[in-house]
């Protein structure tokens, strides 16, 4: 069949041309401005380096998208069923798996450009403040800290598909944008308890659950290790849980999108 | 341009929904061929929007089979609605992007439809000067326009409007009315139009269906004036109806009160009229006692209420 990519195109195009994306934008990049600029003139004792404001801003910045990025999995199939639009989107010479398909990558790439703007941003900005660090060291390996970070936020945003993906689930199977939004921020959160929780059992199955898992990051920073308790997780174990959910959740997604009649 | 075939453009065979234990719609077959205004009777419930969304493949097919130019729906779906243009119930277009921007998304999903191509379909349903702003400032009106111009883009050999004359006002259903006609006549493109409102039935479509509680009741025919061949009953208001009746004996007559009624065609209707003169009678009125399809339409569905 003809020219896929023009899917996608209109997907993006129904993200960018709204003005919550880039109030979305504008919050990202004022907000990390506020806090360097903050730790530049409030300094306690001597400069900062710039990988510390580096590392808050980005951490923060992180957890903003993930939220920015649920907001739009939640609006793109939930979205058009509650406005109808779905109705004129699905007669077209295209199957809908391949119209899912367009929403899917349109999503991933709007994750993975924020991610990319947000990382950019900070290290210019921080750099430009506080000046250059390249002895800086960092995690358990002692890492080079550009390095380091790259790392992390990879494993940082192997977590926000997840989470995403999940979102994008719940959109479609319900139909329902706040529900999706709703359940997924909630597990994002309330995920980390849940996890503390669960972790205290000592079934074996514990060590299956999602959440349990999706700190990729904790890893390569050996903090923060809350919740996983006595269980002996390695990076690979909870890489490939992460593949079995997401399996999962993809064909669950694509079964009932493709299945199901549209009635609204 | 499309080739001329004399297959229907859409074939609709045993088409039957089920929703749980209920049959929506039960055993649906008709054909529409090409170049024709179809039009799709029925009171509010009786399944004509659920056939619809069969028919675009929205909703699954419970049974039988829906087949458009040669391509059946349900296994060859990309083929089969490659050739379709829809307005399924109200045209919902994205209110966040300019009309201009929603036209470039649907043109996108059909391969070759070219700039000209959409400044011409704009042009053609009179959105110009309005084609920039976003949807959300539109009137019901508009966003109706803009519901057929996202329809006839890339030129479709069926055309499938729900209800395409809601929210317009009267020079707007004129217009509509005359567009789909010229669209059958010139691009020989068939229009399978739903609705409960039987008078623009009657004005707009070559043949009409009349489905109730997913049944079809009939299809008829539209008498077009001008083209009538058949012949009608006719009223003539006379001052001596037993004079005239006995003036025109050798037709079948009936004669009561102030009016003789008879069966006659267009031609026959001026003769006798001249023949009523010249015998010295006095006609006051001539008048066509056919049925109008709303009464036809009430007549079928004996005013049913909705189960």
């Amino acid at each position: 069949m003809f020219d896929f990519v023009q899917l996608v195109r209109n997907e993006n195009m129904k993200i960018y041309r709204r003005t919550r994306t880039w109030i979305m934008f504008g919050m990202l990049l004022v907000l990390t401005l506020a806090i360097s600029i903050a730790a530049y003139a409030f300094p306690d004792g001597n400069l900062p380096s710039m990988w510390m404001a580096f590392q808050i801003n980005t951490m923060l910045g992180v957890n903003l998208i993930t939220i920015f990025a649920v907001i739009i999995a939640a609006e793109t199939v939930a979205g058009e069923f509650s406005t109808g639009t779905i109705k004129l989107l699905l007669i077209r010479p295209w199957t809908r798996s391949k119209i899912l398909l367009s929403k899917y990558i349109s999503l991933v790439l709007f994750a993975f450009l924020f991610v990319l703007l947000l990382l950019v941003w900070n290290f210019v900005l921080n750099w430009l403040l506080f000046g250059s660090d390249t002895e800086a060291r960092m995690g358990v390996d002692q890492l080079p800290a550009l390095n380091f970070f790259l790392q992390y936020h990879g494993y940082e945003f192997i977590s926000m598909i997840m989470v995403v993906t999940l979102s994008f689930l719940v959109s479609t199977v319900f139909r329902s944008g706040s529900f999706a939004i709703g359940l997924s921020i909630f597990l994002l959160f309330g995920g980390q308890l849940l996890t503390g929780i669960l972790s205290l059992m000592d079934y074996p199955w514990v060590k299956y659950v999602l959440f349990l898992n999706l700190r990729l990051s904790d890893y390569l920073s050996g903090g923060n290790m809350f919740g996983r308790g006595e269980h002996d997780l390695t990076l690979g174990f909870s890489l490939s849980v992460l593949a079995v959910y997401y399996v999962i959740f993809i064909l669950i997604t694509w079964y009932i999108f493709k299945k199901r009649d549209v009635a609204t | 341009m499309q080739q001329l075939t004399d297959e229907p453009v859409v074939r609709l065979q045993g088409v039957t929904k089920r929703i749980g234990r209920r049959t929506i719609i039960d055993k649906l077959t008709l054909d529409v061929p090409q170049g024709e205004v179809f039009g799709f009777l029925g009171p509010n419930g009786s399944g004509k929007t659920t056939t619809i969304r069969m028919m675009v493949g929205l909703m699954k097919l419970s049974d039988g089979e829906i087949i458009i130019r040669g391509h059946r729906i349900s296994s060859q779906f990309e083929q089969a609605i490659k050739h379709v243009g829809a307005i399924v119930e109200n045209p919902e277009m994205y209110k966040y992007l300019s009309g201009y921007d929603n036209l470039v998304h649907y043109a996108r999903m059909f391969p070759g439809i070219s700039k000209q191509r959409i400044d011409e379909v704009i042009q053609l349903v009179g959105l110009k000067a309005r084609i920039h702003d976003k949807v959300k400032t539109y009137s019901l009106g508009m966003r109706q326009r803009l519901g057929v111009a996202q329809a006839i883009l890339h030129k479709p050999a069926l055309l499938i409007l729900d209800e395409p004359t809601n929210g317009l006002d009267p020079a707007g259903i004129r217009e509509l009315r005359d567009y789909l006609r010229r669209l059958a006549a010139e691009e020989q493109t068939s229009v399978f139009v739903s609705s409960h409102l039987l008078s623009e039935m009657e004005l707009m479509c070559d043949r009409v269906a009349i489905i109730q509680s997913g049944k079809l009741i009939d299809i008829r025919q539209i008498q077009r004036l001008g083209s009538e061949p058949a012949a009608a009953e006719v009223a003539f208001e006379v001052d001596q109806p037993s004079e005239a009746a006995l003036v025109l004996s050798d037709l079948q007559v009936e004669h009561k009160d102030n009016r003789v009624v008879l069966t006659a065609d267009r031609e026959q209707i001026a003769q006798i009229n001249a023949k009523l003169v010249s015998a010295g009678i006095k006609v006051y009125g001539i008048r066509l006692l056919t049925k109008s399809l709303e009464d036809q339409f009430l007549e079928v569905t004996g005013g049913e209420q909705i189960v």
